[in-house]
């Protein structure tokens, strides 16, 4: 088979025990690879109802067909698993060396179940599967057991790792490789339970695709197309530049959400971080655009900061000193935490503070950068109040009460990232919607309220088709996979993905059916959701966003009400042909060739 | 045609014409207190770095910052004057136009100047008739003209069934000149007086406006500033802005402003105010108003 090599890798760390799998065209001409691959084998693997953290949640690393074949920014792997954070689909994307590892190492994917005896971490090559002692791993960062790793086994070894977030069971922990998260919905912690330290791939599979010369044709035909205008901003400041411009939008969520502007918005800015701090560029293996940024910090660190990580740690919580910001994102990467989730639950705790409650957070204060970076270990640790923090900001107001979780911005269990919806109203009812929580990587709601097509602070009917075809588009880069930031260099992107795939592949792949499995993608998230329990409820945002006004910036006294945003998910559902109260009728499975019933029977065998 | 320089960096304006009827040279007619050349220049120096100006031998005319030319026989007609002009011009194409348009609009001659690719003249058809006096001709059509000035065919429309040219029609123009405003010429003084109503109309709505342009991203990056404020005619439009802001910060044009200067490469958008984004570049301007110049790509 080209593109994929139609084998799956079965590991069971209780009884330490592998099997090979074929994983069927059927299945992949349906799901593709990627994150789509993963969600069809989370839904057959995953027993309904499965405990996130207990030894039967499977985690699953999948390829895709685009990665090694050398397309510019197709060198990524997917991780999905059923999400600590939220109880429903996690699906996390990560890239670059790894990757192709894990698409050298002869597999589509790999399932892990169960709980190793002790901290172990796994190691596939050519010669076959172990499970290797990782105590002395135990502990450490994900960079220092990657390198380690390496150390041990050869430099042409590739490592994915948890640091110590993950093995304490951090609800929103990373799982990293060279510096890469897959940062979501609490992979690491999955992965962590599992008494797993690491995943490290040394393979030499040949990746074979159908039209080499085709393949070649359009690989250099796309590296063109990535280096024009559409990706300037990737290639010349990277999504650190977006947060001067949300702030001059009324667009940049301060303080927990209480402003869409930040007064110290310009010494934070990517211009400012660019003009001042700028180290270096980098950029996932294979990939033509490098959208990556290094900061050097006063004390002569080189830190890696993206737009998400640079609002979650600044704005977010008031911090407003770059030097401090690029130091708690340091910590982050070191103990494996996801930057967003971090800030937004510790910006759930100030406000928590502010109000007179959670004495033991001490002076965990908007703005206080020595309480932030105090806070961060004691999260990856568990200790102190870190030990509520490290259950996500949803999970900590439950706890505490006291009406805290009006002011937790999470959806579904999953913390806001850095849009703020009452001024971005397609991006709110994204938000609102997305299978995984409060998420703006697998759908890009956003572009319609950027685009100018739509008017932004306010809301009507057809935004729900806008956020149904955005999330089908992510799904097939996703499932592809293309990184979103080259999104904007295809004219027609199913035409041309489709083709691409015919290429690598040599099946008759057209257009349609890329856009019907990107929908069938979609669809089987939401209907893993709702098999492990989703309500009507769990679609929709947080008090604040649906009773608050906007207190500042060009926006300001802007709202969204809840009627507003049911009537946008209303719409949305109706724009999918789902049934009023969100669920998705039999005959719309049928269509999309979903198995109908939750009763483990399954189309393409388990 | 490969290779090809689609660039048209210059402009002619023909100043030399016979005033027969008016009964004073056109050029140096007063308007608002100064002569209608130095405004015709002005403004197209918003679009083009080069400005070539065609006089008739002895022609009196004020300091004017272009290359000044002189028809060696006076009174050949327009051919006559284009092949002055386009000797004289920096770049491989030109915008020419005469010295008698108060109302010249730049967004259409941006509009004309972008339709160049692909063919050796572009000129506008308004009511009905060529235009060869608001046209853009490639440099490399001077050989046929100038055959043409030997054997005396003066009119330059003989020119056009010989290269590849394109007429735009007047539904097109009015895209980007509802009224047609450019192809307003004075020929006798009743013109003159209706001009200088017309253009006391105008003046009062457009009493010269500060629009504070703020760069982000990119485009700050490019121009190592954030802030700029320009001068601008009140009823400015969004493609005027960006003329004058690429006079002032010539670094943005090709990464951030088009070649033509007229408008965002696809990268980039602009926002009014932090509220709307505006992707029409004839888009009026309102007093007052602050612009931003971001990516047009929000993912992060
Ligand atoms: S654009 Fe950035 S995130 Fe995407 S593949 Fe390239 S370096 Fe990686």
């Amino acid at each position: 088979m080209h593109g994929f090599h139609d084998r799956l890798l079965h590991v069971d760390l209780s009884t330490r025990r592998h099997h090979w799998q074929k994983t069927g065209e059927s299945r992949l001409r349906a799901f593709l690879g990627g994150i789509g691959l993963g969600t069809s084998l989370l839904y057959d693997f995953a027993p309904p109802g499965v405990e996130p953290l207990g030894p039967d949640n499977p985690l699953i690393l999948a390829s895709a067909p685009l990665a090694g074949t050398g397309l510019t920014t197709t060198a990524k792997y997917a991780v999905v698993t059923k999400s600590p954070l939220t109880g429903f689909i996690a699906d996390s994307l990560s890239s670059s060396h790894f990757a192709l590892a894990l698409k050298a190492a002869g597999v589509d994917a790999v399932v892990i179940a169960g709980r190793a005896r002790a901290p172990s971490y796994l190691f596939v090559d050519d010669d076959g599967v172990e499970l290797r002692d990782a105590r002395h791993l135990w502990g450490r960062s994900a960079a220092g057991a990657e390198a380690a790793i390496r150390a041990e086994l050869g430099g042409d070894v590739r490592v994915a790792a948890v640091g110590a977030a993950g093995e304490n069971g951090v609800r929103f922990a990373t799982i990293s490789n060279e510096g890469r998260h897959a940062g979501r919905g609490g992979v690491g912690a999955v992965m962590g339970s599992k008494n797993l330290k690491a995943v490290a791939l040394s393979g030499g599979a040949r990746i074979s695709v159908a039209d080499p010369e085709g393949v070649a044709a359009a690989a250099d035909a796309l590296r063109r197309r990535s280096l024009g205008e559409h990706t300037a901003k990737y290639r010349e400041i990277g999504t650190v530049a977006n947060l001067a411009a949300f702030d001059r939008l009324g667009a940049l969520p301060t303080r927990n959400f209480q402003q869409p502007t930040f007064a110290a918005a310009d010494g934070l800015s990517g211009e400012s971080l660019t003009e001042n701090s700028f180290s270096r560029r980098h950029g996932c293996a294979s990939c033509t655009i490098r959208c990556e940024r290094l900061f050097k910090s006063l004390s002569g660190n080189e830190q890696r900061m993206e737009y998400e990580t640079l609002f979650a740690l600044g704005p977010l919580c008031g911090l407003e000193d770059p030097e401090a910001v690029l130091e708690a994102a340091r910590l982050c990467d070191e103990y494996g935490l996801d930057s967003i989730s971090t800030g937004g639950t510790l910006a759930w705790a100030m406000e928590c503070v502010e109000q007179g409650l959670l004495p033991e957070a001490g002076d965990l204060r908007f703005g206080s950068a020595e309480a932030v970076l105090a806070a961060i270990p004691a999260i990856a640790e568990r200790r102190g109040v870190g030990d509520l923090l490290a259950e996500g900001s949803r999970r900590a107001a439950l706890a505490l009460g006291h009406g805290s979780l009006d002011w937790a911005m999470q959806v579904k269990g999953l913390e806001l990232p850095g849009y703020e919806p009452r001024s971005l109203k397609t991006m709110a009812l994204g938000l609102a919607v997305s299978p995984r929580g409060a998420c703006h990587n697998r759908s890009g709601a956003y572009e319609a309220d950027f685009s100018g097509a739509v008017d932004r602070l306010s809301s009507e009917p057809g935004r729900g088709a806008l956020v149904a075809a955005s999330e089908d588009f992510a799904a097939a880069q996703d499932s592809l996979i293309v990184c979103k930031f080259l999104r904007r260099c295809f004219d027609d992107f199913y035409a041309e993905a489709a083709d691409l795939l015919a290429k690598v592949t040599g099946w008759d792949y057209s257009a349609d059916e890329l856009r019907r499995a990107a929908e069938r993608i979609h669809t089987l998230k939401r209907w893993f959701n709702q098999r492990e329990g989703w309500r009507p409820e769990d679609d929709g945002l947080p008090p604040r966003v649906l009773t608050e006004s906007l207190a500042t910036g060009v926006a300001r006294g802007t709202r969204l009400t809840a009627e507003e945003l049911q009537a946008m998910i209303r719409d949305y559902y109706g724009a999918r042909r789902w049934d009023e109260s969100g669920r998705i009728p039999e005959a719309r499975l049928k269509e999309l060739g979903l198995p109908a019933g939750h009763d483990g029977a399954w189309a393409h065998g388990r | 045609m490969t290779g090809e320089s689609d660039k048209v960096g210059s402009a002619v304006v023909l100043a030399g014409g016979k005033s027969s009827r008016m009964g004073r040279p056109k050029a140096m007619l007063p308007f608002g207190g100064e002569p209608l050349i130095v405004h015709v220049v002005r403004r197209l120096g918003l679009l083009f770095p080069d400005v070539v100006v065609v006089a008739a031998p002895g022609q009196e005319l004020p300091e004017l910052p272009v290359t000044l030319v002189r028809d060696d026989v006076a009174y050949q007609g327009p051919v006559g004057g284009i092949v002055y002009g386009l000797r004289a011009c920096g770049s491989a194409a030109g915008y020419v136009t005469s010295c008698d348009v108060p109302f010249l609009s730049l967004p259409l001659v941006s509009h004309l100047t972008s339709r160049l690719p692909g063919h050796d003249v572009v000129v506008p058809n308004w009511e009905g008739r060529p235009q060869p006096l608001h046209a853009v001709y490639r440099r490399s059509v001077l050989p046929l003209l100038e055959g043409q000035l030997e054997r005396g065919e003066l009119r330059p429309v003989f020119l056009y069934d010989k290269v590849r040219t394109l007429k735009v029609e007047e539904d097109e123009i009015r895209t980007v000149d509802p009224d047609g405003s450019s192809f307003f010429n004075m020929n006798t003084p009743e013109d003159y007086a209706a001009a200088l109503a017309r253009w006391e109309r105008t003046a009062m709505e457009a009493a010269p406006d500060r629009c504070e342009v703020e760069l982000l991203g990119v485009a700050r990056l490019r121009a190592r500033t954030s802030r700029v404020s320009l001068d601008l005619p009140r009823s400015a439009t969004l493609a005027q802005v960006l003329s004058a802001l690429a006079l002032e910060l010539p670094a943005l044009v090709g990464p951030v402003i088009t070649e033509t200067r007229d408008g965002l490469t696809a990268g980039h958008v602009c926002n009014l105010n932090g509220r709307d984004f505006v992707r029409d570049a004839s888009r009026p301007v309102e007093p007052g108003d602050r612009l931003l110049i971001m990516s047009s790509d929000a993912g992060g």
